[in-house]
């Protein structure tokens, strides 16, 4: 591995003195806490804690937004690594240093001013690294304190000194010869690092972990297929658990109050040959609450039993506290890759509400206990079946955002079909475990959206269209804006009351990653990656 | 900000024509590899991205006659196992002793047309693709021509008997949608109409995102669109510029030009 001390790196430890003595970058978990709040930092994967991909800052607004301009650019450094050219990281700020991930997992500091850099860190991955099912990505890294964190496509947790990229501890987190790999932001809690893995295509127990922050040992494991004997262990036959998938492959979320932290599992395993499989399949497609301390499961709801579409739960389960039906709760909403919109009581697991948000044709709807109706015939065949939404979802891992002040709920929009085909599978470490797979189809003329809905309904309130399915997240502010971003290219700006556009720039290259805010000099910036390139936008 | 109505089912039978395209491809020996061999481990390695029938999904379709990064079979295999960087394709280094070729030769089997009989003569056809017919008003073929229709230099790579036929006989019989299904990129002969401040115009739709539209008419001229600023924006799907030529040429002339057009392979 190598690590590149710039000459701004120096002046950089220089002034970490500085830094230290004022506060100025202050990434303790006090200031996780308050990342909500905190509009001139984003110090974590989502924002804070609750999840939102909300920013405060309201300098921006719809009457100005049209004055917006690229304060800096920054292209992304060459790799030789095949396969490593989609880049879906979402930067943090902590003070004037922006930390963000290259694919597939070196990390770049830069000076937030004017995106100089400051250090670049390239773990020593090789070429040989194994990655099925998913693209060799990575999502960002977590701070605490004066490290950061970065997990691995070959199934490492790196901790780095924020202030040089200088290796403090490494650990091996699981076996990327089998087919491990981590490729979200780890987030970090108090003392703690939390990671999950990503592995379903290759038949492995998927499993969340924490590590101590400063040693890097692990401090426990909980995984999210039952061993015999196990609570949810009855629904799975024979050894099916020992590859049963249920990865973990998306940062989840923490409730200080509650001591509940709150991640979500993918597709069981083989992905579209159920009779392989037979059950429920515990844990998979699920949402996990775990006791921090322990990593004890306290609660789970899963949300599509018995999966056969592909359709993991691994989207961003964003805590939301308000009136539900006349009554105060600590909710947990959450934009389903199968298409229907869920809130849940975050203390209980209670289920609420279950809301169709995007066209879909397996299933009648959602029953009082949460569990959806099947429609008959929607599994996939040998011969190939018919089903909306495709096995991408009606959303994916990219990130919705929600606005408190509005209660306005947003969520990137895929609205295409797949014809689902069913076939044999056998399980060989460290290769492909299907068991069929999808084809996309003429006639369907997919496309997409950014939809804001009711969050304590699921209402939709207005719509705005997209030439395709989108791959990319959305982020609301303070200022009464909505930033999105399309497939062909476009960074835009919707007025969060109505949809409109009011704004809109083509980076010229495919976006699939999230919009971040933060602000720098007391000036609100705005930031998206487009291509291999990273824009930040402001007014001055 | 109309809700757009909700998509219909689409009919079963696409799975039959599915399974009907993989038969043929699979049927069709390929520089003497294993097709079996390679269909099945496309279908576990290659097939999440570019769907199991090779069509496309989040990567791009296969079902090519020439695939833009691998002009000859070593590439193609070098690509398979190495990936491309600079993109999501990642390879697939675990492809040895032979399996890297048979993934090749099925993947370049998919783009791969079977062997049809002429139903007519080709130079014969060549002089009514010159006079009767006028192609060259609208198509380009080894440079000559005029480009508003596609370029059909390699149409013989890529269209069989019964296309070409249709194409001449009732070219809206394939009806344009808004994303080229073989591409994965929007259609470039989808017909729009655009009715702004300016007037009125229609031609081919050359590029689209949520705020802008581009567009080119018979004639050639380009144009560029702010949506905002349009009066009214129309896809006429199912239209084609070009006219059928069922009653402008005889049976023969049609046999002659679509054996003509099976000739044309990219050679020139």
């Amino acid at each position: 591995m190598k690590c590149l001390v710039t000459k701004s790196s120096l002046f950089l430890l220089a002034g970490s003195l500085f830094f230290a003595t004022n506060g100025f970058a202050d990434t303790s978990y006090q200031a996780l806490l308050a990342d909500e709040s905190n509009g001139a930092d984003w110090l974590s994967y989502s924002g804070g804690y609750k999840s939102e991909r909300f920013s405060p800052l309201n300098q921006i607004t719809p009457l100005n937004v049209d004055q917006l301009k690229v304060i800096w650019a920054y292209q992304m450094q060459p790799t030789g690594i095949g396969g490593a050219g989609l880049q879906e990281t979402t930067p943090l700020v902590a003070g004037d240093i922006m930390y963000l991930t290259e694919s597939p997992s070196s990390v770049t500091a830069l000076d937030a001013r004017t995106g100089r850099m400051l250090w670049h860190f390239v773990p020593d991955i090789s070429n040989e690294v194994l990655n099925i099912g998913f693209p060799r990505i990575n999502r960002g890294v977590a701070l605490l304190n004066d490290t950061v964190y970065v997990a691995t496509l070959d199934a490492r947790l790196f901790a780095l000194d924020a202030a040089t990229g200088a290796v403090r501890w490494q650990t091996t987190v699981a076996d990327n010869a089998v087919g491990f790999s981590l490729t979200l932001a780890p987030l970090a809690l108090d003392g703690k690092i939390i990671v999950g893995v990503s592995g379903a295509e290759a038949g492995v127990r998927g499993f969340v972990d924490a590590y101590d922050a400063i040693s890097g040992e692990r401090l426990w494991r909980t995984f999210t297929v039952p061993a015999p004997g196990e609570p949810g262990s009855e629904t799975w036959q024979g050894d099916d658990w020992r590859t049963g998938g249920g990865s973990t492959w998306l940062t989840g979320s923490f409730d200080p109050e509650l001591n509940l932290l709150y991640w979500t599992t993918g597709n069981p395993a083989p992905d579209w040959n159920g009779d392989l499989r037979p059950g429920d399949n515990l844990f998979t497609c699920a949402v996990l609450a775990l006791d921090p301390d322990t990593g004890e499961m306290q609660w789970y709801f899963q949300y599509t039993p018995h999966d056969t579409h592909d359709w993991d739960a691994n989207q961003i389960p964003v805590l939301v506290d308000g009136e539900f039906r006349g009554e105060q709760r600590k909710l947990l909403a959450l934009a389903n890759r199968n298409a229907f919109y869920y809130l849940l009581d975050r203390e209980t697991g209670e289920f609420l509400l279950g809301e169709e948000y995007s066209y879909q044709t397996w299933a009648e709807g959602i029953d009082d206990d949460g569990r959806p109706i099947v429609i008959p015939n929607t599994e996939p065949t040998r011969e190939g079946n018919v089903v909306w939404p495709s096995l991408q979802g009606a959303t994916n891992w990219f990130s919705p955002s929600y606005n408190p002040q509005t209660e306005q709920f947003f969520v990137a929009n895929r609205r295409m079909g797949a014809m689902y085909f069913k076939a044999d599978a056998e399980y060989e470490p460290g290769t492909p475990f299907l068991g069929g797979g999808e084809q996309a189809f003429d006639g369907d003329d997919a496309s997409g959206a950014v939809i804001s809905l009711d969050v304590m309904t699921g209402e939709l309130q207005w719509e705005f269209e997209l030439q395709t399915p989108p791959w990319s997240g959305v982020m609301a502010t303070g200022g009464g804006l909505v930033f999105g971003s399309s497939n062909e290219g476009n960074f835009f700006a919707l007025d969060a009351e109505d949809g409109n556009a009011v704004w809109n720039f083509n980076t010229g290259a495919h976006i699939r990653t999230n919009p971040m805010g933060f602000s720098v000099d007391g000036q609100q910036r705005v930031a998206i990656l487009g291509g291999q390139t990273l824009f930040v936008f402001g007014l001055d | 900000m109309l809700l757009k109505d909700k998509p219909s089912k689409v009919n079963p039978i696409y799975a039959a024509v599915g399974t009907f395209v993989l038969a043929v491809c699979v049927s069709m020996p390929v520089f003497g590899q294993d097709l079996e061999n390679g269909q099945q481990l496309f279908q576990t390695l290659c097939a999440r991205c570019h769907g199991i029938l090779g069509e496309g999904g989040e990567g791009p379709s296969l079902k090519r006659a020439q695939l833009s990064y691998a002009t000859d079979d070593d590439t193609l295999v070098s690509i398979i196992v190495g990936g491309i960087p600079g993109t999501g394709m990642p390879g697939s280094r675990q492809l040895r002793g032979g399996d890297e070729r048979d993934v090749a030769a099925y993947v370049r089997s998919l783009g791969q047309l079977p062997e049809e009989p002429m139903p007519g003569d080709p130079t014969a056809g060549q002089l009514v693709y010159q006079d009767a017919g006028n192609c060259s008003s609208c198509h380009i073929l080894d440079g000559e021509g005029t480009g508003i229709g596609p370029e059909l230099s390699n149409v013989g790579l890529r269209r069989n008997v019964a296309y070409l036929r249709q194409s001449v006989i009732n070219p809206e019989a394939d009806q344009p949608r808004l994303v080229d299904r073989f591409r994965g990129t929007l259609n470039a002969f989808l017909t729009v109409r655009i009715v702004s401040e300016r007037g009125t115009y229609e031609g081919m739709r050359v590029n689209e995102d949520a705020f802008t539209v581009q567009m080119r008419d018979v004639a050639g001229n380009f144009y560029s669109f702010d949506k905002a600023d349009l009066i009214s924006y129309e896809k006429a799907l199912g239209h084609s510029f070009m006219p059928g030529y069922s009653a402008a040429l005889s049976e023969v002339q049609i046999d002659d030009v679509v054996s003509y057009l099976m000739t044309l392979r990219g050679e020139n």
